[in-house]
C-alpha cells in the first residue's frame, strides 16, 4: 500500500488548488505512464513522447486550478496530450517521416534463421514485431486528426463518446473521420498484406507461412 | 451486393455497428466471395494488430523530466526561495575522501560507494573524483509563500532505494511505502512530503530511508522556521527523544541507528538544540554534527 493510493483525483486536485505541490506530484505519478503511452503512439519516438508528456503536465499544472471536474481527469489529460501533439506538429513541420519500408539489414547483428524446432516461434515473434513496426509507421503517415482517432479508438480502446470529448468534436464527425482514417490505414498497409497473414493469391485462404512472409 | 460496397463496410462489420439486415447481406456476399473474405481477414488482422500493440516502457527518468519541465516553466518555481537544510558537503573535504553529513561519497568508477554511516568509507583508489550522492531535505516556498518540505535523493550509480513512513505510536503497523524505485546516476528523485504531513497530521514525520539494505531515520517537523531555544524534559528511547527534539526545535534530525537503542534522559531550560543534543547523547555511543540547519546523529 502506497501513500499514492490514498487520495482520489478530486482530493488531490483540491489539495493542489490549495497550494500543495505534492498533490501535483502524485497526480503526475498516477498518469505519467498513460500519458506517455498515448504520446508515444502519436509520435512513435521515445524522446518526442517524453517531451509531449512533459508539456502536457505543464499545461495541467497551469490549468488544473480551472479544472471543474465535468470530465474524468484522464479524458481531460488525453485532450491536453492531443492538443500538445497538434501544436508540436505545427511547430515542427520540418519533422520527417520514415518511409514505410521493410528494414534493411544494416544492423551489426545479422538476422539468422534458426534451425531448431523453436524456429517457428522465433519467426512468429519476428513477424509480430515487424507487423507492429509497420503498423506504427503507417499510423505516423496518417494526418494528425486521423492518427489521434486511430490511436485512441484502436490502441487505447477509448469509446466514441470519450473520443468526442477529447477532441471536442461531435460523435458523427468522429465516426466518419475514423472511418476515413481506417480506410487510409488499410491503403497504407496494402503492400504489407502478407505480414497480416493475408495473401493475394485467390487459391488459398490459409494464412501464409511465416518463412514465406519474410 | 457488390465487392466494392462490401469492402467499404468491413470496418463497420468488424465493429458490429451494421444493422442486422445489412450484416446479413454482407455475410451472404462473404460466403460466396473469396476476395472479400481475404479482405475481411486483412481488416481483422489490422484491428487485432492495433489492439495488441504492446505497451512501451517509458524512460526511467520520465518523472524527473516532467517535473523539471514543469518547474522550469512555472512562476511558482521562480518564487521558490530554496533553503537547503542538508547541503552538499564542501568540495575540499570530499576530495579528501571524507564522509560528510552522512552522504556517501564514491569513486568515479561508480563501483565503490558506501552508505555514510555504519560502514567505513572505502579508501580512495588512485585519484578519486568522488561523486556525491545522498538524501537531502529542502524547504520550498509554494506560490502563496508556505514552506513545504521536499526530500531529494541522488545517487552516483544505479541503486534501489525506498522511503517508508511509520505512523507515530503505531509500532505494529508496517511502515507505509511512500516512495520506492531506482536511483539513476545524475538524476534527482524528488519526494514532496507536504501531503504526507497533511494526511498524518503529525508534528513530526518519522521516515526511514533505505538504500541497498542500509537505512537511516529522518525526523521531519511540520513546523517552520526552526526554533532557536526550547525547554524540554524527557526520558525516552533515543529515537523518540530525537523525534521530540525535532518537534520542539522544528528542525529536521537525521539518525543513523547502530545497534541497540539507548534510553536517554534530558532536562533543559531555554537551551539551544546543540546543547540539548549534547546532553542527550552523553554516555551513549552517538555523537552529533551540525550542518547548517540540520542535525545529524551518528555513531562515535
Amino acid at each position: 500500500m502506497s501513500i499514492y493510493d490514498y487520495s482520489s483525483d478530486e482530493v488531490l486536485i483540491e489539495r493542489f488548488k490549495e497550494g500543495d505541490e505534492f498533490a501535483f506530484d502524485l497526480l503526475v505519478r498516477r498518469y505519467e505512464q498513460k500519458v506517455y503511452q498515448l504520446a508515444y503512439r502519436l509520435t512513435n519516438n521515445p524522446d518526442d513522447a517524453a517531451d509531449v508528456a512533459a508539456e502536457a503536465f505543464l499545461r495541467m499544472y497551469n490549468s488544473l486550478k480551472r479544472f471543474r471536474g465535468d470530465a474524468q481527469l484522464s479524458t481531460w489529460l488525453y485532450r491536453v496530450v492531443s492538443n500538445v501533439f497538434f501544436d508540436f506538429r505545427k511547430r515542427e513541420a520540418r519533422h520527417q517521416h520514415l518511409p514505410l519500408e521493410m528494414p534493411t539489414d544494416d544492423d551489426d547483428e545479422p538476422y539468422e534463421l534458426p534451425i531448431e524446432d523453436e524456429s517457428v516461434d522465433i519467426m512468429g515473434h519476428a513477424l509480430q514485431q515487424e507487423q507492429k513496426r509497420v503498423l506504427m509507421e503507417a499510423i505516423q503517415q496518417l494526418p494528425e486528426y486521423q492518427r489521434v482517432m486511430v490511436v485512441l479508438f484502436h490502441i487505447e480502446e477509448r469509446p466514441y463518446e470519450e473520443i468526442a470529448q477529447i477532441l471536442g468534436l461531435p460523435l458523427g464527425t468522429i465516426k466518419s473521420r475514423l472511418n476515413r482514417a481506417r480506410n487510409a490505414l488499410r491503403q497504407l498497409l496494402e503492400p504489407y498484406r502478407e505480414l497480416f497473414g493475408v495473401e493475394e493469391s485467390p487459391t488459398t485462404g490459409v494464412p501464409q507461412e511465416a518463412s514465406d512472409a519474410l | 451486393m457488390r465487392c466494392e460496397q462490401v469492402k467499404s463496410l468491413l470496418n463497420d462489420y468488424c465493429e458490429g455497428s451494421l444493422s442486422e439486415a445489412m450484416r446479413e447481406r454482407v455475410e451472404a456476399h462473404l460466403r460466396g466471395c473469396a476476395a472479400c473474405q481475404r479482405e475481411l481477414q486483412f481488416v481483422q488482422a489490422i484491428w487485432r494488430g492495433l489492439r495488441t500493440m504492446p505497451e512501451v516502457a517509458p524512460p526511467a527518468d520520465l518523472h524527473a523530466r516532467i517535473m523539471t519541465h514543469v518547474r522550469a516553466n512555472t512562476r511558482a518555481r521562480e518564487a521558490q526561495g530554496r533553503i537547503a537544510l542538508w547541503r552538499w558537503a564542501g568540495a575540499a573535504a570530499v576530495a579528501a575522501g571524507l564522509f560528510i553529513m552522512g552522504f556517501f561519497a564514491a569513486q568515479s568508477d561508480g563501483v565503490q560507494a558506501a552508505f555514510g554511516f555504519g560502514a567505513k568509507p572505502n579508501p580512495p583508489v588512485q585519484t578519486p573524483q568522488p561523486v556525491q550522492a545522498g538524501v537531502f531535505l529542502e524547504y520550498r516556498a509554494t506560490a502563496d509563500g508556505v514552506r513545504v518540505p521536499v526530500l531529494e535523493a541522488r545517487m552516483n550509480r544505479e541503486a534501489t532505494a525506498e522511503l517508508r513512513y511509520a505512523p507515530e505510536g503505531d509500532a505494529k503497523t508496517e511502515p507505509i511505502v511512500v516512495w520506492s524505485g531506482r536511483l539513476l546516476p545524475g538524476k534527482t528523485v524528488e519526494i514532496p512530503l507536504q501531503t504526507l504531513l497533511h494526511t498524518s497530521g503529525e508534528r513530526v514525520l518519522t521516515l526511514r530511508w533505505t538504500l541497498e539494505g542500509q537505512s537511516r531515520v529522518l525526523y521531519v517537523p511540520a513546523g517552520y522556521p526552526p526554533a532557536k531555544l526550547a525547554s524540554l524534559r524527557l526520558q525516552a528511547k533515543l529515537g523518540d527523544a530525537l523525534r521530540q527534539l525535532a518537534s520542539a526545535y522544528q528542525t529536521p534530525i537525521e539518525w543513523a541507528p547502530n545497534g541497540a537503542e539507548p534510553l536517554v534522559v534530558l532536562d533543559v531550560q531555554d537551551a539551544t538544540l546543540e546543547d540539548a543534543l549534547q546532553k542527550l547523547l552523553i554516555g551513549s555511543n552517538y555523537t552529533v554534527k551540525r550542518h547548517g540547519d540540520f542535525w545529524r546523529v551518528v555513531s562515535r
